[in-house]
């Protein structure tokens, strides 16, 4: 059941209004059936492997809890913690490890059996993302930030919550447990922020991304060159946004619907100034899992700069092979990382050639320029995510150098699938998620103020906005209800 | 409690506002072909004005035209014929016009009986992608337009195989929401209920003349299909179905280039409607039709064609099926519109198109007056094709035994048609004849040829016009007038110059 489908927003419905009869107390057990049920539907063959990360991280949590006092507070606990070390009991410990291991292994196994026997070994939806979230569940408790959850039907519903199990964001339990025995009763506002979030996530995926997935295809799967090529680089860094952010949309605004607020996982990625600003914008979940899992506990930025730089290659190494094995997925991981170190080091020289040339900072235009060379750094890392292999990779690169731009006036940008009218579409749209994101950035709520409008104006808005969706976004007929391009990690 | 009230009043506003635009807007992108060619069968249904269903594929839609059945005999028909419909998609689209109307007659053309596949959306292990594209897009004009119902569901599980397809059928939104970049005017026209329909009941009549025909070999004599097809299993099940509702049946097999399998089909489909005792007119080999000047394409009948092979069926139904003659009775006056209609088209298409051969095949209908003159020195002359063409309308043999100049004058006279006919008469004079006092609709004329260069064509009552003379057009050796007979107006002038064989409109 795809989140883009009929079948889904039906689901959707039926859960939500019986959700909102079911007494709160026994919520997070008709929320755990359905998130269940919402599972095999769309991977029964793997359930079990999800029912294995559950009762392994739930087990070692109530392990790890019982080595706990249970009369400390959070802080005297961490102190605690602080004083054992890592070394605590050394039972508590192999358990501890061991479930990590046996949760990582589960995620990064079946990618890697998947990546030595193409199409034959498919990984279970969401592993990557409910395992992250089993094991942070873990780590925290471990670290006492936490309390080891007890009672299971609670922790399930949080490694296994319908809408963000098939692609996140990925949650902390600390945020999400406690919302599960305490939800908040959808009343009449947010019910209508919860759908005008939905929306927005259909606009984005149907309208956007698919749209601009046809002219990617088309384009990668061709002999274009120049600036044909160049352009499906740049609509590919737009859908792979629009994807993802618009699944991070449904997923939040669904799970609002139900009384559950979820972080944002998007935050105007794509109006960065800087490689690092983009990953406090970008899949913010991720970035903070490898940021408080991987990075800080190796040091972070506190052991010197060389240390610094070898933390943020790892974690970003670590990114890499979490989207999968390939070496494209890698190279793209290790940009990312090499954007930042660079930026870094050059940093000095960019201050005094700042200074040198008198530019105002907090101007506008050296604002664009970052943004702008900020997001071409971007681009051109997802062109080896995009790509199949290196060749490919390398391929596309070279013909993106080409200048060809007579194409934008002679046709031939109309032969990759979408047609002039489709081509204003995407251009008016993109335009629109550009002016969502600056208004965003400058902390404006448009659901907001589109919820506060006279009825009218509100309707007006809010239809239209479906009839677009249903009219031109890329659903039905031949249309293979393309999975959401971070499902597959 | 008020406040939760008036927020669910707030939402049933919404939905339903929201329903209706998206009504709305399913309606405007509904593509509107299936719409096109049977929204009015369910009118002429509903008046029980339905004599005769016209069943089968694109041959049947160019090869039976219910507008000429009623012009020529005052029988009543629907032509309810899918483009590339195989058997089983022709039964489910009868079984879906019967719960409408029962027809005294059913005509089922046997096309296409050699196919040996039950879905459409896979048909056989030869067929390619954009096969099975074309099949599953010519079954929506078959089905879009019944309404969803058990039968429809029926239909299209029997003939779809992926489900995802048959959502598809069930629900058409899925596909046509994608026509919003090539929405027309008469697309918005559909919301505000102006629909533009066939007036022709299902039928279309091509105009073209298929230049070169091919003829293939036939088949050991009476050699039949040699498997038992699915098709021949749904043409069983055709005529099973109609006798079970005391409905007459004739089997067809209209006349176009066929294949020797499609004449072992042919020969198949003999067999199985005299096993059921059913009539079966096999037309290919009954000399209906010229397949010089009768076919639009290889395998498709054009406009002379079809009214020779529905007024070949016509005729056979006057013996054989017990049907009323309906002219004259108002309560068939939308088939009189009609007929008037498809002849005002025919008209209207004669005068707009360029090309030498289409103009003589839509001249060969009994639509409008003309007359055609070809010079002394055409290349028509050296032309069989024009000939045959010509011969056509002139239904004599006379161009043949000339050398230039030509005339052929036919004259509609009052206009009005007479049953199994019309009151059509033609004048033809060739070389040095002349023609005296003829009347005509442009007044008693006078042929006479002079020289190359120059010709009378004058009404004795006004002996200062030369119909045949324009100083523009000197050097033009064909010459074509168009003229309705009871006004005497002159609708069109059309002259070409030929290259040879090719002409070139001037």
């Amino acid at each position: 059941m795809q989140f883009t489908s009929f079948g889904f927003l039906a689901f959707l419905l039926v859960v939500a209004g019986v959700n909102h009869v079911v007494p709160r107390k026994y919520r997070y057990i008709w929320l755990l059936l359905v998130s269940m049920a919402f599972y095999v539907s769309i991977d029964a063959k793997y359930a079990l492997i999800l029912v294995l990360s559950i009762l392994s991280t739930y087990a070692a949590g109530l392990a790890i809890g019982k080595s706990k006092n249970p009369d400390q507070n959070v802080q005297e606990r961490k102190d605690n913690l602080k004083n054992e070390g890592v070394h605590g009991s050394f039972l508590v410990n192999v358990v501890f490890i061991s479930c990590i291991v046996l949760n990582a292994c589960m995620i990064f196994g079946f990618k890697l059996a998947g990546f030595l026997v193409p199409n034959s070994i498919l990984a279970p939806i969401g592993i990557s993302f409910y395992g992250l979230k089993a094991i942070s569940y873990l780590v925290d408790v471990k670290r006492g930030d936490i309390k080891a959850e007890k009672n299971l039907i609670a922790y399930a519903l949080y490694v296994s919550f319908f809408t963000q199990i098939v692609a996140g964001p990925i949650e902390r339990a600390g945020n999400m447990i406690s919302q599960f025995y305490f939800p908040v009763n959808t009343d009449y506002y947010r019910l209508q922020d919860g759908a005008l979030e939905i929306i927005w996530g259909f606009f984005l995926k149907l309208v956007m991304a698919d749209r601009m997935g046809i002219f990617v295809d088309a384009v990668y799967g061709s002999s274009a060159t120049g600036t044909i090529t160049f352009l499906a680089t740049i609509f590919y860094s737009f859908e792979i946004y629009c994807d993802f952010c618009g699944y991070s949309h449904i997923a939040v605004g669904a799970a609002r619907l139900l009384g559950i607020d979820v972080m944002k996982n998007f935050d105007s990625p794509y109006l960065s100034g800087s490689i690092a600003e983009f990953w406090h914008r970008w899949h913010i979940s991720l970035s903070m899992w490898l940021r408080d899992y991987i990075y800080i506990p190796l040091g972070g930025n506190r052991k010197g700069t060389a240390r610094k730089f070898f933390n943020i290659i790892i974690t970003f190494l670590v990114s890499g092979i979490w989207h999968g094995m390939g070496v494209t997925f890698l190279i793209w991981g290790l940009l990312h990382a090499l954007f930042q170190i660079v930026g870094s080091l050059l940093k000095p020289a960019r201050d005094y050639l700042v200074k040198l040339l008198g530019i105002k900072r907090d101007s506008f235009a050296h604002r664009a320029v970052k943004v702008v060379f900020t997001f071409m750094l971007v681009n051109f890392a997802w062109i080896f995510f995009r790509a199949t292999d290196l060749n490919m990779a390398l391929d596309i690169i070279a013909k993106s150098v080409k200048v060809t731009p007579w194409v934008l006036t002679d046709g031939s940008l109309f032969m990759y699938g979408l047609d002039g009218a489709n081509m204003l579409v995407l251009l008016l749209g993109i335009i629109l998620v550009l002016a969502v994101d600056l208004t965003s950035c400058r902390g404006v709520n448009i659901r907001e103020k589109i919820i506060d409008m006279n009825l009218v104006i509100r309707w007006m808005i809010i239809i239209p906005a479906i009839l677009i969706i249903l009219l031109c976004g890329i659903w039905g007929g031949n249309y293979d209800a393309a999975s959401f391009i971070y499902q597959q990690f | 409690m008020k406040k939760k009230l008036l927020s669910l009043i707030k939402i049933a506003g919404f939905l339903v506002v929201l329903g209706l635009c998206v009504f709305g807007a399913m309606v405007i992108v509904r593509r509107n072909d299936s719409d096109y060619k049977y929204k009015p069968f369910f009118g002429q249904a509903k008046e029980g004005n339905i004599d005769v269903l016209f069943m089968g594929s694109s041959h049947v839609i160019n090869g039976l035209d219910p507008v000429t059945l009623y012009k020529d005999y005052g029988y009543t028909a629907y032509n309810m014929g899918g483009h590339g419909s195989v058997m089983q998609a022709t039964y489910w689209e009868l079984i879906e016009a019967l719960d409408y109307c029962t027809p005294k007659w059913v005509v089922v053309d046997a096309y296409m009986l050699e196919k040996n596949y039950q879905y459409l959306d896979e048909m056989d292990e030869t067929a390619s992608e954009s096969d099975k594209k074309a099949s599953i897009d010519q079954f929506h004009l078959n089905m879009d337009v019944w309404p969803l119902n058990k039968l429809k569901i029926a239909a299209v599980k029997d003939l779809i195989h992926d489900k995802d397809v048959q959502k598809e059928f069930l629900f058409d939104f899925s596909v046509y929401h994608s026509r919003w970049n090539e929405l027309t005017k008469d697309d918005y026209d559909t919301l505000m209920g102006k629909e533009n329909v066939t007036s022709r009941f299902g039928s279309e009549m091509r105009k073209e003349v298929e230049m070169s025909p091919t003829l293939f070999p036939d088949p050991a004599e009476g050699q039949e299909l040699a498997e038992h097809t699915v098709g021949a299993e749904y043409l069983m099940k055709i005529i099973d179905e109609c006798q079970r509702r005391g409905i007459g049946v004739v089997v067809t097999y209209l006349p176009f280039c066929a294949t020797t399998d499609d004449k072992m089909a042919a020969n198949s489909a003999g067999t199985i409607a005299a096993r059921y005792s059913v009539p079966y007119l096999n037309m290919l080999n009954l000399g209906i039709i010229d397949i010089d000047c009768d076919l639009n394409d290889p395998g498709h009948l054009n406009i002379t064609g079809a009214v020779k092979v529905t007024d070949y069926l016509g005729k056979w139904l006057m013996e054989n099926g017990d049907l009323t003659d309906h002219r004259g009775d108002a309560a068939f006056e939308k088939f009189n519109e009609c007929v008037s209609l498809a002849s005002r088209e025919n008209v209207d298409f004669l005068l707009g198109q360029t090309n030498f051969y289409d103009d003589l095949e839509m001249l060969s209908l009994d639509d409008v007056s003309a007359v055609v003159y070809l010079n002394q020195g055409s290349g028509s002359f050296s032309d069989d094709e024009v000939k045959k063409l010509v011969s056509n309308i002139a239904g004599s043999d006379k161009i043949y035994n000339v050398s230039g100049p030509y005339i052929l004058i036919k004259d509609l006279g009052d206009g009005k048609t007479i049953q199994g006919g019309s009151n059509v008469t033609v004048y033809e004079a060739g070389d040095s004849e002349s023609l005296d006092g003829i009347a005509t609709g442009l007044g008693t004329m006078v042929y006479q040829p002079v020289e190359q260069l120059f010709r009378f064509l004058y009404p004795k009552e006004d002996e200062s016009i030369n119909y045949l003379y324009d100083d523009d057009h000197i050097y033009d050796d064909i010459q074509i007038i168009i003229y309705d007979s009871e006004s005497g107006e002159i609708l069109g002038r059309k002259y070409y110059k030929s290259y040879g064989c090719e002409y070139k409109e001037d």
